[in-house]
Parts: C-alpha cells; structure tokens; sequence
C-alpha cells in the first residue's frame, strides 16, 4: 500500500519510507488506525471506531488516536500529511490522492533530475547561436587599407593641400609615389584652389590612375574624379599635355565647367 | 540553496533566450540600404592615338542584401559608350570599419551607341570583372568609405581589389 513516498506494510506493521529507506515498526496505536483508515480509505472514519479496538478488542485513548494521527502525519512528511485529513467533528479520513500526489511528485522528480541536462542543452545550443553570430559578425576579416603617404602641400597662397596615397601593399609603388610627386609639383604651381584634399591610387594591374579631388565651394561639398588609362612604357599618367587640359588648378566649379565647355570644343 | 539554486538556474536560462533571440535577431536582419552614385571624367593616353575622353558614371545600390552596380560610359556629347551591369548580393557590413563586402554574381554587358568609340576604362573593367567571374563564379568586391559627410551628402570610397578611389554623391 503507497502512501506518498511511504509504503505501508500492513502484515509486519511497517512503514517504509522509500525515499530514505527508513522503516518504521508502528506502534499499536499508530498502526490500528492506520489498518482502518486504509480498511476504509476515502470514508470518513469516525472516531468512536478509531478509538474502539480492532480485534484485541483494547480501547484506546481520544488523545491517543489523536498522537497516531499526529505522527503517522509527520513520517509521511510534510508534502504528504495532507493524505490523512481531519474531518471536523466526525474523524479522520485517507484521501484517495496518492496516485495524483504521487505522479505530481514523481513528474518533479524527474523535472529536478533533468533540469541540468536542459540547462547544458539550452547552454550548448546558445553557444552554437552565439558562435553563428559571431562568425557572422566576424567572419573572414576584413582589413581596411591605410593610406600609403599623407603629404601636405602648401601653396603660395598659404592654403594646405592634403595629398593622400592609397595602395593595398607597401611594396612597388614607385609609380604611384612617382605620380604624387608629380600632381604635387603641378599643384604647386596653383596660387590657390577649391581643392583641400586628393586622394589617389593606381589599379593593381597600374593601367589606370585614379584622383579624386575635394573641396569645399561656398559650404557646398565639391568632387571631380578623373580616371587615367595608359597602355604605354614606361606610363605617364600625368604629363604637362594632360595638366593643361584638365586645369587642376580652377578655383571655383564655374571655371572648371568652362574648360570643360572650352576642351569639348 | 533550493530556492538560490531554482533562482539561479531561471537567470541562466533567461539569460541564454535573450542571447539567442538577439543572435536570431542579428542572422535574420537585413543590410542596411543604401545608394552611391559616382561620377568620373575618363582619359586614355593610348600610344600612338588621340586621347578619347568619355564619362563614367557608376550607380552602387545596395536594398535588402541585394547589391546592383552599374557602370555607365558615355562621351562628352553624352551618347552612350556601353554599360556594364553588376548584381550581387551583400555579404556583410562592417560598420565600425565602413567596409561593405559585396559579392558579384552576374555581369552584363551593353554596347553603346553605333559609331561611338568604346572607352579603355569600359574594355579593362570587362576584361577584370571577367576574369574574376569566370575564375570562381563571383566577383568579390569590397567598398571601403575613407571619407563621408553626410550633412554634405558626399562619400570617398576605395574600391578593392581594384584600387579604384572615388569620390561619390550620397543619395537618400
């Protein structure tokens, strides 16, 4: 017979708790009332009938069925003292909830007992999230490409002319340092212009030369990129033919528009 | 400890969801859009041959993790000197960096006008964009912003693995 985590053993008059395995030989008090709760388990019992002996034909006490009932409560434990209840001014009466008790029980057993395998599945599958994030946040990296030189040129105007350089390696820019040094040499000759920076860099193949200039005109944000392609040997991307046709040195977009206008012709 | 434990273990769980709802958020987010247009006077100092000035103009639009790029070459009467149409998709955004990795699936090529001269910058695009596509199937390309101000609606961007710096308008 279950009684919550207890196993009544109504032969030898045991009761066993299976939790901690303590066995507990029941008092004659404790175990005549706990025969005829079970003998009638969901019936009230009365007290008269608790109180009369079973088959010795003893009698017993009000306040000793009262104890029994007391501490039979206190083995089953505090989740499972309710099984025996008290019903007001008629007796005592054992529930028929153990199955239910039991079952709720055994479902938090087993909740307890698998938590830490649903943390660690939840853990490892947050890692893996975590890891995809990450990855793709990542990735394969991507560095970004620094400027080869910073120069700054200084007309006689006193305006300042940054001269910026980009190239994905530190290695064979002859050229394109050689082509700086030669748009700052022409710039140079400029008593002023729109421009305050230029940014260039030649194609890793060094067939094409590219050169952003930018400036400001009047608060307004001023760009011209010129692409230079030159097949030749040795190349020459900047040469005094070609300096004097795209006019570097124009000082507002309205003269550069009109060398454009006067080259077109 | 039961209830430190029970306690515990709610904050590990808790804190696991939010970290996987915001890795879900992060995979599924889409590219932030957006749209360059670039503008470039070309020359081409052929030996032997008069120089040929045209125009390009380059169109980088970047929507839902989907990426066109068209290079538009025309001469300075404005006739058309070919086009060369890129779409791909957006690979990833870095944008503590300002590096956008975008790679190239398919290239199409458009003749310009009868009679109108092709520019060398058109001819050496094709062939590069080519080879890298016919190489692997995809052109991979980053756009890297050296400069940008968006009050002046303006960025300078380099172009790799091409080396190409441009300076282009910001549009919305």
């Amino acid at each position: 017979m279950q009684l919550g985590h207890c196993r009544f053993d109504s032969d030898k008059g045991e009761l066993i708790n299976q939790e901690s395995g303590l066995v507990w030989s029941l008092p004659r008090a404790e175990l005549h009332v706990l025969r005829l709760l079970v003998e009638y388990q969901g019936k009230v019992v009365a007290k008269p009938i608790l109180e009369s002996g079973h088959k010795d034909g003893s009698h017993l006490s009000s306040a000793s069925v009262a104890r029994a009932i007391f501490t039979l409560r206190s083995f089953l434990g505090p989740q499972h003292e309710t099984l025996i209840e008290t019903v007001k001014g008629q007796g005592y009466l054992l529930r028929h909830h153990r199955a239910r008790k039991e079952t709720r029980y055994q479902r938090r057993r087993f909740t307890i007992k698998s938590l830490p395998v649903l943390l660690v599945v939840i853990s490892l599958f947050s890692v893996l999230l975590l890891s995809l994030w990450w990855f793709n946040r990542l990735g394969p990296s991507i560095s970004p490409t620094m400027p080869l030189s910073i120069d700054t040129v200084t007309l006689d105007s006193g305006q300042q002319v940054e001269m910026i350089l980009y190239s994905p390696s530190n290695t064979n820019n002859e050229l394109l340092i050689a082509q700086g040094q030669l748009l700052t040499q022409s710039l140079l000759h400029c008593h002023e212009t729109v421009w305050n920076k230029v940014f260039l860099s030649l194609s890793h193949d060094k067939q094409v030369l590219n050169i952003t200039f930018r400036g400001d005109y009047f608060g307004q944000s001023i760009i011209r990129n010129i692409k230079i392609s030159d097949l030749r040997q040795p190349k020459r991307f900047i040469n005094p033919e070609w300096l004097k046709q795209v006019s570097i040195c124009d000082s507002s977009p309205v003269q550069i528009a009109s060398s454009h206008q006067s080259w077109r012709r | 400890m039961a209830r430190k434990g029970l306690w515990l273990i709610n904050s590990v769980i808790l804190l696991c969801l939010l970290a996987c709802i915001g890795t879900i958020y992060s995979l599924t987010s889409k590219a932030p859009n957006f749209m360059l247009s670039c503008s470039s006077e070309l020359f081409n100092h052929q030996a032997g041959e008069a120089d040929h000035n045209h125009y390009l103009l380059v169109d980088l639009v970047s929507k839902d993790g989907l990426a066109q790029i068209n290079y538009r070459y025309f001469d300075l009467s404005g006739n058309s000197a070919g086009t060369l149409a890129m779409t791909g998709k957006v690979n990833r955004i870095d944008t503590q960096r300002q590096i956008y990795d975008i790679s190239v699936t398919t290239k199409q090529e458009y003749l310009g006008s009868k009679n109108v001269y092709k520019p060398e910058h058109y001819e050496y695009l094709s062939y590069v964009s080519g080879i890298n596509l016919n190489k692997n199937g995809m052109h991979s390309l980053t756009i890297q912003v050296l400069e940008r101000d968006e009050a002046k609606d303006y960025a300078v961007v380099l172009f790799q693995p091409s080396n190409t710096v441009c300076g282009c308008r910001l549009v919305n």
